[in-house]
């Protein structure tokens, strides 16, 4: 492919260790370079302003999601066909029966118990006091109950992490990472296809759902592992980001922690910003399906692959005052894209919600100051994350 | 102008009552309900309906006129 002279170009890294560990400083380089810039490294382009990204995810027909939303053709050709991986009126098919299981509405019979057994796991972690608020917070709570919803076997729950990570790494380009992955990526396809043909899930659940919607002909009988993968997959990885750059981010600005227990209507707002700032899946690429021209004249190309950073957008500077600030009050917080936007926006973002705004609503009942110590980043290609993060909660 | 709600899309998270209280509700059942629903948006509640419109999570609103 040729690009004008002209065109925005980086030759920017995104993936090089340095970079994953302290990404910011080159998205903002990226969205002072124009509203789309062409990553040579990579032969794709590139989004980081807000205003462009977020139009991009309403154009559902000029960027397609059909094709797959990785950054390489490998994985490309496996996901398309799943529900991320589709255009309407397939994709529309395939996400009602999914969403209409994690609507908020459909998720209120569930509130009371997700609200006991954050009740459970914070009093446990402030009578312990010190932890790595990883394993012990992030990881243990999404993990302690998305499986047991979706009616997932219960021996079957040790290699859930590994293949979410595996899954989301795989969206990266064919590095170590992605590489390292495909072994894990293929026990977990090939335990979706057993899945789907066992039929091993509890019933009452999402997954026996699922299977209810492929026996009444909503969907087809070969669309059902893809399906237990799109629901299993993306809701651990992402929220486990999530809940421990809560951690994180409340250990660094106890004054923002203060905000929040003198006034806990405001923990809404205050996941938002948490995932505005640290937002926990860098992005997704979309196939450009016809020449697109943007303001300053730069042609997307038919063809081409687009990249677009949500967490490059969430921090740009023409959207939020301040962009690198933690701000429990930041007034136009629910701008953000961390969930994406549009008609694949995020499917399990009140699932998400629900988890965490449990989780934050037990800790300002009891934690008068988040301690954290020296906080380890994951070496990941698309979940922004912490690895490791000592805490200790003081009452 | 007036708003279509696409009920299809709609996932009820609630975000356009927040941006515009005086046209959204989510009911008691987690239903949306649209005060506005083949009406125009009265004058006052415009900027309101676009940000509703614009930060609807799942684009379900459409602004028309």
């Amino acid at each position: 492919m040729t690009v004008a002279t002209a065109t925005p170009t980086s030759d920017v890294d995104l993936y090089s260790d340095e970079s994953v560990l302290a990404p910011y400083d080159n998205y903002r380089a990226l969205r002072g370079l124009g509203p789309a810039v062409w990553l040579s490294r990579y032969q794709v382009w590139a989004m980081a302003r807000h205003a462009e990204v977020y139009a991009a995810l309403h154009d559902y027909e000029t960027f397609s999601s059909g094709s797959g939303v990785g950054l390489s053709e490998e994985l490309n050709r496996v996901m398309a066909g799943g529900t991320i991986g589709s255009d309407p009126p397939d994709h529309d098919r395939l996400r009602r029966v999914i969403g209409r299981q994690l609507t908020p509405k459909a998720l209120r019979q569930h509130q009371d118990h997700v609200q006991h057994k954050a009740k459970v796991l914070v009093e446990e972690l402030v009578e312990r006091g010190s932890f790595d608020a990883v394993p012990e917070f992030a990881q243990k709570f999404p993990v302690s109950m998305v499986p047991d919803l979706l009616g997932w076997p219960e021996n079957e729950t040790g290699n859930l992490l590994a293949w979410a990570s595996a899954g989301f790494n795989a969206l990266g380009p064919m590095n170590e990472r992605t590489m390292s992955g495909f072994p894990v990526l293929k026990g977990l396809w090939e335990f979706l296809d057993q899945l789907a043909t066992s039929r091993n899930l509890r019933s009452d659940s999402w997954g026996a759902n699922l299977v209810a919607a492929v026996d009444s002909g909503e969907v087809e009988a070969s669309k059902l592992s893809v399906l237990l993968g799109d629901f299993l997959v993306p809701s651990l990885d992402t929220t486990v980001s999530a809940l421990a750059s809560a951690i994180w981010l409340f250990g660094h600005n106890p004054e923002q922690w203060r905000k929040v227990r003198a006034d806990p209507s405001l923990i809404t707002a205050a996941f938002n910003e948490v995932v505005r700032l640290e937002t926990p899946a860098r992005g997704f690429c979309r196939l450009v399906t016809k020449d697109h021209e943007l303001p300053d004249g730069t042609t997307l190309q038919a063809g081409s692959r687009l990249f677009l950073l949500y967490a490059a957008a969430n921090r740009d500077e023409r959207v939020f005052t301040d962009p690198d600030a933690f701000d429990v009050t930041r007034h136009n917080v629910a701008s953000h894209l961390a969930f994406g936007h549009g008609i694949h926006g995020c499917v399990g973002q009140g699932l998400a919600r629900l988890e965490a705004h449990a989780l934050l609503h037990e800790l300002a009942a009891r934690v008068e100051h988040i301690e954290v110590g020296e906080a380890t980043w994951r070496r990941h290609n698309t979940i922004r994350g912490l690895a490791a993060l000592p805490t200790t909660l003081h009452t | 102008m007036r708003i279509t709600v696409d009920r299809d899309r709609c996932e009820g998270h609630g975000v356009c009552e927040t941006a515009a209280p005086e046209l959204f509700l989510i009911d008691d059942e987690g239903d949306l309900v649209f005060h506005f629903e083949g009406r125009e948006i009265p004058e006052e509640q415009r900027a309101p309906a676009t940000n509703s419109v614009l930060t609807c999570p799942v684009a379900a609103l459409k602004l028309e006129g």
